[in-house]
């Protein structure tokens, strides 16, 4: 009751806000939408984790709901403005990936779970261009594309669509306190699927560019950029995750403050020297968990001090931009499309569990937590969008509604996967307890 | 507990302050000192004077000197400069407790005070800026009564000097003069929109409306909330909600901050704790970035000279007699002339409502006052830092 009356309360100072606000000087809005953002969709989230629904749900409908494309009260410009934070959120989500990732730990079940991903993303991936090239002309996509053409394009669309989203996964796994190997197996294969994904997309980028004549043969600036890229990133962040792991040991204040600053470092510079801020926060989180692992439980109070209203203020922003009005015009492209593709993760990991000899129950549910896409996918197609504008867009669309069945279906799958797997909570519990067996 | 013992255990001891006496023992030039060291340099800790070292800084660092803060980015801080007076108007609000005659006898002691300063400035500045016919591009109203709202607050809060019993009655007066220049604030920024005063009126009264309303919510919530990350989650939404819909709305964030903070003091339960706790932590850092950008959007210009003077000369005036006034309502004794010199540090208020004036009147006139202001403040640091050294001589 006093959450709902808190809630009105806030909707109605919105409101009034917006009714007197008339049409202010651009970047005014911000702060409305990031205060509005911040309480109400924390409500949301509340409420939607007493039905044991994951709280990014209930963020993302929040943003959903309140954004351009529904109630409004989030304007177009306002919803654009939340989007500042989306560099230091990505960065922040990464790091504590990173932390996550304790190669010490994983090392014996590594080789294993490298095995089975590779096995559910070769499906996933061939699956999806099988499809795409085979429905390409009722895509709507450049349906005229012929040949050459039309292999590289049906394989852009399955890169993009196979792409998953480590921030979602992670987002998950932390808020809900979730620990085991269904936990650790989804959240590696995530990260180094797309890792390869990003690999991959750039390579099919440039034989796009070759397949449509736009680059000359030969061309190695790709390879140059994409090793600065990927090695630099890595090598940035591996730096600034050292020197973040020595302020921890040797001086260890003010840690949400600073945890804040390196992540807003590694995004803002990162994107300045063109490093893929995804890439180097996941490596300062990795340098900082295994080879300077932090003492006491001061880094973990600093980033759920830190993370919560990070998170809070993405996903609101990733819901504010999801396209409803593509509804109505590839919506049953999308529905179809997003089918073969949980048909294809399904099948893939249950084959991949059994080629890698993992436990079943892990290739019967794991696939539940490949579902989400988010950042990264949109990022992809909105580069798509940028360099073909005119079958670019409608690639773009369609990704974009793709997406949007994804991350509202996403969370909610992978959080009944941890649920039913045994492993929601056991963050929070001692190394004795955590030695008991989930279930799968 | 006092207040280094309080900063030592939150964040522990500072090594380089470890080494440096309290400050109620340092000499009066330890005002001016103070801010260099290193943690109240990085704005993680309070310093007696922020504004002698962070608003050179800012300009040094904005788009006229080294154009690291660009006008681009002093854009994008718009929305941290509102959260940051918002979150100053919920301390002044949680500081205001009316519930006892002794208490209600210091707010009038303090804003009579204000308001003797207020009506020096505004009067002296009246006059002048008739006289001098200086081209305003606001009703010469307006532009002296944020004049003089910008010099009536005043900061006497360092330290805990128990030598001098007139100390901690000026320290409380200090923190509760600043209540009536945010409400003539309040109303001057509703001049600003709606040139008829009944209008205005009802602006600030929606701008106080908003305040409880968002107090009211964070009051439901914060004592509700599901452990320490959900409640900063409320605390810090209520906060940039103050902030955001004030300046949406074109309104005093300060004023919107302070009827939550009041809220909050008067409401039953924890609620005023709770936000005193979670916002001591941003506090120091909000304040370093108001008067960072202050520092940056300064621009030296004919008008903002001619104006600095009389405002440093009348805002010293308004505090000496305000501090006669004021020691006439106050409970107990002091002496006015030491009053008056109490009140003489102005503090960050002025400079940030300058600031707000400045965001919604981005005009020549908005930024001669805000250079003005900010330029004066730094004037009164220097004559406390005089007027206090004499005092303890005395």
């Amino acid at each position: 009751m006093r959450r709902a009356l808190a809630f009105s309360l806030v909707l109605g100072v919105a409101y009034a806000s917006r009714a007197l606000g008339g049409d202010p000087v651009p970047l005014r809005g911000t702060g409305l939408a990031l205060g509005l953002a911040l309480i109400a969709a924390a409500l949301v989230g509340g409420f939607f984790e007493r039905f044991g629904l994951p709280r990014i749900s209930g963020y993302l409908l929040f943003g959903l709901a309140c954004g351009p494309y529904l109630g409004d009260i989030i304007t177009r410009s306002m919803a654009r403005q939340l989007q500042l934070v989306n560099g230091l959120a990505i960065a922040l989500i990464a790091f504590v990936a990173g932390l996550e990732l304790n190669f010490a730990r994983l090392r014996p079940r590594l080789r294993a779970m490298a095995e089975m991903g590779g096995v559910a993303l070769g499906l996933l991936y061939c699956g999806l261009f099988a499809a795409c090239w085979l429905a390409w002309p009722w895509l709507p996509v450049a349906p005229e594309a012929t040949g050459l053409a039309r292999v590289v394009l049906a394989a852009l669309l399955a890169t993009v669509a196979a792409s998953f989203s480590p921030t979602v996964t992670i987002a998950v796994i932390a808020e809900s306190r979730a620990r085991g190997p269904l936990s650790e197996l989804v959240l590696t294969i995530v990260v180094l699927a797309d890792l390869v994904l990003i690999l991959f997309f750039t390579l099919v980028m440039q034989a796009l560019r070759w397949a449509l004549g736009q680059a000359p043969a030969g061309d190695v600036s790709l390879f140059v950029r994409l090793s600065w890229e990927i090695a630099g990133s890595l090598a940035f962040g591996a730096i600034l995750g050292a020197a973040f792991a020595l302020y921890l040991r040797y001086v260890g204040r003010e840690l949400t403050v600073v945890l804040l600053g390196l992540c807003a470092a590694l995004s803002a510079v990162g994107a300045q020297l063109h490093f893929e801020p995804l890439l180097a926060a996941l490596a300062a989180g990795l340098v900082v968990e295994n080879v300077a692992p932090p003492r006491g439980d001061a880094l973990k109070e600093a980033v759920e001090q830190g993370a919560l209203p990070v998170l809070v203020v993405f996903f609101v922003a990733v819901g504010t931009s999801l396209r409803l009005d593509a509804i109505g015009v590839i919506g049953v492209t999308a529905c179809l499309l997003a089918l073969v593709r949980a048909a294809l993760l399904r099948e893939g990991t249950r084959l991949g569990a059994r080629a890698a000899r993992l436990d079943p129950a892990l290739g019967e549910l794991s696939w539940m937590g490949l579902v989400a896409q988010a950042g990264v996918t949109l990022g992809l197609a909105a580069l798509v969008a940028e360099e073909f504008p005119e079958w670019g867009v409608p690639l773009q669309t369609l990704v974009v509604l793709l997406n949007t069945l994804h991350v509202l279906a996403g969370p909610a799958l992978f959080r009944l996967a941890l649920a039913r797997a045994g492993e929601v909570g056991r963050m929070d519990e001692g190394p004795a307890e955590r030695e008991a067996p989930a279930a799968v | 507990m006092s207040p280094t013992d309080e900063q030592h255990r939150e964040a522990g001891v500072d090594l380089l302050d470890a080494r440096v006496p309290a400050a109620e023992t340092l000499p009066p030039l330890a005002r001016l000192t103070r801010p260099f060291r290193t943690r109240a340099a990085l704005g993680l800790q309070a310093a007696p004077a922020p504004a002698l070292v962070f608003v050179p800084a800012g300009f040094v660092l904005g788009p006229r000197a080294l154009g690291a803060l660009s006008d681009e980015a002093l854009a994008f801080l718009d929305i941290a400069v509102s959260v940051a007076l918002a979150a100053l108007g919920i301390f002044i609000g949680l500081a205001l407790d009316v519930r006892h005659r002794a208490d209600r006898r210091l707010l009038a002691a303090a804003s009579a005070e204000a308001l003797v300063t207020l009506g020096v400035v505004a009067g002296a500045m009246l006059f002048l800026v008739g006289r001098w016919r200086l081209p305003l591009d606001v009703p010469p109203l307006i532009a002296v009564l944020t004049l003089g709202v910008c010099a009536a607050a005043s900061a006497a809060s360092a330290g805990h000097d128990q030598s001098d019993p007139v100390k901690p009655l000026a320290t409380r007066i200090a923190d509760l003069d600043d209540v009536l220049p945010i409400l003539v604030g309040a109303y001057v920024l509703g001049l600003l929109r709606a040139a008829d005063p009944a209008a205005a009126a009802t602006l600030a009264l929606a701008t106080a409306a908003t305040g409880a309303a968002v107090g009211a919510a964070g009051w439901l919530l914060f004592e509700d909330a599901r452990g320490a990350p959900e409640r900063g989650v409320f605390v810090l939404g209520a906060v940039v909600l103050l902030g955001g819909s004030a300046a949406y709305t074109g309104q005093s964030a300060l004023f919107a901050g302070m009827a939550a903070g009041l809220l909050w003091r008067l409401a039953p339960g924890g609620a005023d704790r709770i936000v005193r706790e979670d916002l001591r932590r941003i506090q120091h850092p909000l304040v370093v970035l108001l008067l960072l950008v202050a520092g940056a959007s300064l621009v030296p210009s004919r008008v903002a000279l001619w104006l600095l003077a009389p405002i440093a000369l009348f805002r010293l005036v308004g505090k000496l007699l305000g501090g006669w006034a004021a020691s006439r309502l106050a409970p107990g004794k002091a002496a006015p002339a030491d009053l008056g010199a109490y009140l003489i540090p102005p503090g960050v208020i002025g400079i940030g409502f300058a600031l707000a004036f400045h965001q919604f009147h981005p005009s020549p006139t908005g930024t001669a006052i805000l250079t003005a202001t900010a330029l004066a403040s730094l004037v009164g640091e220097l004559l406390a830092v005089a007027a206090l050294a004499e005092l303890r001589r005395s």
